[in-house]
């Protein structure tokens, strides 16, 4: 029996498996007897194709990365077939590429214009392996402010999309100001790793929870887009393991603040909730590489049709199209 | 009365996100006559001190007469100090002359202090000649050190009750000792009422103080399968449900009413309770009557 | 007409609690004669977002009308989370919550934080009260997995003296502090203060040994009826106020305690 056959066929039984338990032909399959719904009711389990639900929707990946951990091309070239694999398992239509500067020296961000120039090279030659599925985003470190407008230039012209930054400086210091404002000018989103833990970027600091001082927590983001408010946030990975509710709570009133939705972390209700709060048009998909939960936990959302659709790909499009670089 | 006789002042609220609270059919509760059914029951309080917390005996009277309170069983364990005899014979005589001022009312515990084995034996007799009623320890020797079995025995012979002082908490005798408190070292715990109540299947010892402000699950959990244990449910912590729980694990015979002189708390945990009428009268008096009929003391 | 001014459903995490929900508590209510209840709910201690637990209070109490007619509900805000200026605005203005309720020890912030004055600030300023509590639960049984205010240590559980900063920090709002617990000699400022202060205790906290000679010490302005229910049992907080003899309150003293003080840190009328 195929694979395919198989779950046709458990899918076409389901439904009456409790009347099929009490005949004979049933002790065929030897499963033992548990695993048969001991239910008197008569309540009909719903035909469910995840698959079939999976490839319903367009999707434009907002966060995701190539290898992190290596400077190596062949490394990446690996890689970067494992991420065309994931493209076509989830059917995701396109891929935005970053390769921020997440190396420590002595527990301090490593924020030299080497290392990002470097990082940004990696993408630009992962995104010329697969052009049609791979875009990409380009990363500097503001207080190094002409090294960094250089490398913004650079990197447009090679075609990349938005900016991507880490750690190093805080999203609303000062030195950030000139680098928004070329964005605006670019009408090009700025993504931004973020968190919210305690003990994490002046949150409650009395739990130390060892991170450098300068991740940008949600209060950061809401002081930047206010001060700009013709700027483009994108506030990162809500599943990256923070406390989603407070992130989604201190950003509602910011409505030039969008959040994706990436993250090893795919708690029930949280896009919901990331809704609910920031309405349809800020929420944003995204993987973070964890392929899995980025379409898992939309889909098992309550999102209508049309909100999942904006999610999966439509809202991050728009903010593409601004830039003209829209996918489709 | 219901909210919807009341008139609601303060912020305006929208009205279509609100139900609000205009044009019910107001819904009242029925009269409840707490008193009268403090009254109904006979109450016996079987852990309850005198010239301790709330002062001179005449404290407690005027509480017995306000709740409904017939007799209390009152001590003074030696809460501070060595507890040599000279302290517990001195706390002894405050609670005789508690019980002379008020003949009928009060009836005393004695306590002493088993590391003076032959004056704590000579003490007992003494106070049992003089009409006390049960033995009231503290937390100077653990109920089953060595130490008690003389003790113990002696109170089989007089078919008499130990009334323990106890506790149950975290950071206490050998149990999860990483949130240690101070607490006593030698406060006796659940542990050490089963242990010593599987020696002497023919005594009669009383956890004091469900209430007390220990984990009342954990103890009465513990003395599930000890039918030689009993409880009392006094001290300050009321928690809903206590006396419900303490019944079913323990049965309705082995659960006493006391107050450990946190009167209100000691009634009003009873009355709240599921208990039945037949649970209750057990509860608040019959119990700790039987007990007291062994050593043909009952009140009748 | 008795008013319990402090009640709860919801649940203890690490106990189980009977007559937690609204139908079982108006059932406590019926049987022991209880008219009115101010309830919050309790899970709003433990969820970090407290709003949630205020969205299902709201939701429960409109479920049915003789719930919106008998209950009163009150918001649980913490200060220090997002959006908690949002939040206290829908609770009162949306919900129909009637008060806050605060919890510094277990949303862990001081009592005097900026914050927490903010928020009792705001309150006050829509004619509301807020409310306090001395503790939950005894420490002495405290689970291994909640706060650690613990008797006996240098992190004690509180007293009087630890919430009345925060009434010196605002002393124009309303208070309700809850659960009597811990004795605490106060100096002569502090006492002017809770006589001043528009302020009631209720009378479930096992410190009140003798009800007479709390409203003695107080005055019998300063408290009202509560059970602290489902956590304490139904009937004790009403016990302290029934079986005060005749000479220590008469009627009209007995029906400020049993409603009349509620009512106006309430605004019924």
């Amino acid at each position: 029996m195929s694979e395919l056959s198989r779950r046709k066929f458990i899918a076409g039984t389901a439904v009456s498996a409790g009347s099929l338990a009490l005949s004979g032909g049933l002790m065929a399959f030897k499963e033992p007897q548990h695993l048969h719904p001991t239910s008197d009711t008569d309540t009909p389990r719903a035909k469910y194709d995840i698959m079939q639900d999976v490839a319903k929707y367009r999707k434009l990946d907002s966060h995701v990365h190539v290898n992190l951990a290596s400077t190596d091309a062949e490394v990446q070239k690996k890689y970067a077939e494992s991420l065309i694999d994931y493209s076509r398992r989830l059917q995701v239509q396109k891929l935005v590429l970053s390769n921020p500067v997440t190396r420590l020296i002595n527990g301090v961000p490593d924020g030299s214009p080497e290392a990002f120039i470097r990082n940004n090279n990696i993408v630009l030659a992962v995104m010329k392996l697969y052009p049609e599925v791979l875009t990409g985003s380009f990363t500097f470190n503001p207080v190094h402010a002409k090294e960094s407008m250089d490398e913004i230039k650079r990197c447009v012209d090679q075609g990349m999309t938005n900016a991507k930054v880490y750690y190093q400086t805080k999203i609303n210091d000062p030195s950030y100001y000139p680098i928004v404002e070329k964005m605006i000018d670019l009408k090009m989103i700025i993504h931004c790793h973020a968190e919210v833990q305690i003990g994490v970027g002046g949150y409650r600091m009395k739990y130390n929870g060892f991170k450098p001082k300068n991740v940008s927590i949600p209060e950061d983001f809401v002081d930047i887009a206010k001060r700009y408010p013709e700027a483009m946030f994108q506030y990162a990975h809500i599943g990256g393991g923070g406390d989603w509710e407070y992130m989604c709570k201190a950003l509602k009133n910011s409505p030039n603040v969008y959040v994706d939705t990436s993250g090893s972390n795919n708690e029930e209700h949280l896009v919901d909730f990331a809704v609910a709060h920031l309405g349809e048009d800020r929420v944003l998909f995204g993987s973070d590489n964890c392929y899995y939960q980025s379409v898992g936990k939309i889909l098992a959302s309550n999102l209508t049709e049309t909100q999942k659709r904006k999610i999966f790909f439509e809202n991050f499009n728009n903010i593409l199209r601004k830039g003209g670089r829209n996918v489709d | 009365m219901s909210l919807a006789g009341l008139i609601v002042s303060g912020p305006v609220l929208d009205a279509t996100e609100f139900g609000g609270h205009s044009g019910f059919m107001p819904a009242s509760a029925r009269p409840y006559d707490l008193m009268k059914d403090v009254m109904k029951y006979r109450k016996i309080d079987s852990h309850v001190h005198s010239d301790l917390y709330d002062g001179p005996p005449e404290n407690n009277i005027a509480f017995m007469d306000r709740l409904g309170i017939e007799k209390m069983f009152i001590s003074r364990p030696v809460t501070s100090g060595e507890g040599t005899p000279k302290d517990f014979r001195h706390y002894n005589d405050l609670t005789l002359k508690a019980m002379k001022k008020f003949p009928g009312r009060l009836t005393g515990q004695f306590t002493v202090n088993v590391p003076y084995q032959k004056e704590s034996l000579e003490e007992i007799q003494r106070r049992v000649d003089q009409g006390m009623v049960g033995l009231k320890v503290y937390t100077q020797v653990k109920i089953n050190d060595p130490l008690f079995y003389p003790i113990i025995e002696k109170m089989i012979s007089l078919k008499m009750i130990i009334h323990m002082h106890s506790h149950c908490q975290l950071g206490l005798g050998g149990y999860r000792m990483k949130y240690d408190t101070g607490i006593r070292p030698n406060t006796s715990i659940p542990e050490d009422f089963a242990d010593i109540a599987k020696r002497y299947p023919e005594a009669m010892f009383q956890y004091a103080h469900i209430g007390g402000g220990g984990d009342y699950e954990y103890a009465c959990k513990m003395f599930t399968h000890l039918p030689n244990i009993y409880v009392d449910t006094s001290g300050s912590n009321n928690p809903e449900g206590m006396v419900d729980f303490a019944v079913k694990q323990l049965g309705e015979e082995r659960v006493f009413f006391g107050s450990d002189n946190c009167y209100y708390q000691s009634v009003g945990k009873i009355l709240a309770s599921e208990l039945t009428e037949s649970q209750r009268k057990k509860v608040f008096f019959e119990n700790y009557n039987k007990i007291l009929e062994k050593s043909g003391n009952s009140i009748k | 007409m008795l008013i319990d001014i402090n009640a709860y459903v919801g649940n203890w995490p690490f106990q189980q609690m009977k007559y937690n929900t609204c139908e079982l508590l108006l059932d406590r209510m019926n049987k022991f004669g209880v008219d009115i209840s101010v309830i919050s709910n309790l899970n709003g201690i433990f969820y970090k977002n407290t709003q949630s637990a205020n969205e299902e209070l709201h939701q429960e109490i409109r479920s049915a009308r003789k719930f919106s007619d008998r209950f009163i509900p009150f918001a649980v805000i913490n200060p220090i989370y997002a959006g908690w200026r949002d939040d206290l605005e829908t609770s009162v203005k949306k919900m129909g919550m009637r008060g806050v309720r605060i919890y510094p020890k277990y949303h862990d912030f001081g009592i005097t934080d900026p914050a927490c004055i903010e928020l009792v600030k705001r309150v006050r300023d829509y004619g509301l009260p807020v409310a306090f509590e001395y503790r939950m639960v005894d420490s002495r049984q405290r689970s291994w997995m909640d706060i650690d205010y613990v008797v006996g240590t240098t992190k004690r559980e509180w007293n009087l003296k630890d919430i009345l900063p925060i009434v010196k920090a605002v002393p124009d709002a309303k208070y309700m502090i809850l659960n009597y617990a811990n004795a605490a000699v106060l100096t002569p400022d502090e006492m002017n203060l809770v006589k001043t202060a528009d302020l009631i205790f209720d009378t479930s906290g096992r410190t009140i040994t003798n009800m007479s000679e709390f409203l003695k010490l107080y005055g019998t302005n300063k408290f009202a009826f509560g059970t602290h229910s489902p956590i304490l049992d139904y009937l004790t907080g009403q016990l302290r106020i029934e079986s005060l003899q005749p000479s220590e309150a008469d009627e009209r003293v007995k029906e400020q305690l049993r409603s009349g003080n509620a009512k106006k840190m309430l605004g019924l009328s």
